[in-house]
């Protein structure tokens, strides 16, 4: 990662966006054309894609008003399906410290699992990376997702997408962001059981709730681990770190994290 | 404005506002307020095991909430990104690989 101190910020953050953006286009086309499909109008699908920003609920609402569920049912189990979003905000909350409740509101407005993973990356690597830069990436993204879901309202029904195919853009980003983070041994641990615990979680409340269970559960599970191997075997080989293949470059990067 | 409107209108709006209680409340109250260095540490487990999760819901769990482990395409194409995240550490390259190696696989595998 190159130093470009007199870079502008909306440039920083077009970089740090692109390939969110770029998975984001096929996406954003097949939420179209399922809300289309679902009986949607164009401006209603503007509406949604800027006003709920998120792909999972969207999915949701373009089944829920094909089966025509009442709008309390859907508030509802979007409410739960958008419940993990208290993790993101909470964790990126040490960042974000000396803003205004304003600024809060509007970062909020537009944080989302894609634009989170981009922004915890580069708060978490780059010393230089501002809150500003962290909402420009937001309205990237959010722009990205917008066009890809007029481009499918007004597709509508002409053309099919391979959803399972398309979304595992997404996937890969995760893959991506999680071999990221893999910085130490003990974070496998983690890793294995949110896995676990996610599957049999999801499945057992067939709903998006069981991904927070996961999450709180595995987090809190390497957190002691690492507390008792600190106080008890602090030359375990589970502490140490895990070898970098671009190490050189990453060494600035993991003095930011210090 | 038609009946459908309105329901449409109220769905984005009530839509809005439960994707959003969520998204502020927790980030305002831990952002104007000073939380514990345990916290913070708890904090860093966070991101892996919330990226974990969507994983493992993208790779073994289907649409109608029933486990699976018969999506060879996606688990080979799975193993292939994480390769090519670890060592080129470009999230670009890993999307674009992941994308063509999940569709590849597939087409390789209803060949079969």
């Amino acid at each position: 990662m190159n130093e470009h101190t007199n870079e502008p910020h909306w440039l920083k953050a077009l970089k740090a966006c692109l390939p969110l953006m770029i998975s984001y286009l096929p996406i954003g086309i097949a939420a179209g054309i399922l809300l289309k499909t679902g009986g949607f109008a164009i401006w209603m699908i503007v509406l949604v894609s800027l006003f709920v920003f998120s792909g999972g609920a969207q999915f949701l609402i373009a089944s829920s008003i094909m089966t025509g569920t009442p709008v309390f049912t859907i508030t509802l189990l979007l409410f739960f399906l958008e419940l993990r979003y208290a993790l993101l905000g909470t964790s990126l909350s040490k960042y974000l410290k000396n803003e205004s409740k304003p600024f809060i509101f509007r970062f909020s407005f537009s944080m989302n699992d894609e634009n989170y993973a981009v922004n915890y990356l580069k708060f978490s690597t780059d010393k230089k990376w501002s809150a500003t830069d962290a909402l420009m990436v937001e309205y990237f993204s959010l722009l990205s997702w917008t066009v890809g879901n007029i481009i499918g309202g007004l597709l509508g029904t002409k053309i099919t997408i391979d959803l399972p195919i398309v979304h595992f853009a997404l996937t890969a980003m995760f893959l991506y962001m999680v071999t990221m983070q893999l910085k130490r041994r003990i974070l496998f641990v983690p890793v294995v059981i949110s896995v676990v615990v996610s599957v049999l979680t999801v499945v057992m409340f067939k709903s998006t709730l069981g991904l927070i269970v996961a999450t709180l559960v595995s987090a809190t599970a390497g957190y002691f681990l690492e507390r008792y191997l600190k106080a008890n075997y602090s030359d375990s080989a589970m502490l140490k770190r895990i070898k970098n293949p671009r190490a050189r470059e990453m060494e600035q990067l993991s003095e930011a994290e210090n | 404005m038609d009946a459908e409107t309105k329901r449409h209108l109220m769905i984005v709006f009530f839509g809005m506002v439960a994707a959003l209680i969520p998204r502020y409340f927790p980030m305002l109250f831990f952002t104007t307020r000073k939380v514990p260095t345990w916290f913070n540490e708890w904090m860093n487990y966070m991101p892996v095991a919330l990226f974990t999760s969507l994983i493992a819901k993208d790779l073994f769990v289907d649409h109608s909430y029933h486990m699976t482990f018969t999506n060879y395409n996606m688990y080979l194409a799975a193993l292939i990104v994480v390769i090519f995240a670890y060592y080129t550490r470009s999230m670009f390259l890993s999307v674009m690989v992941g994308l063509l190696s999940v569709w590849g696989f597939a087409l390789l595998l209803a060949a079969m």
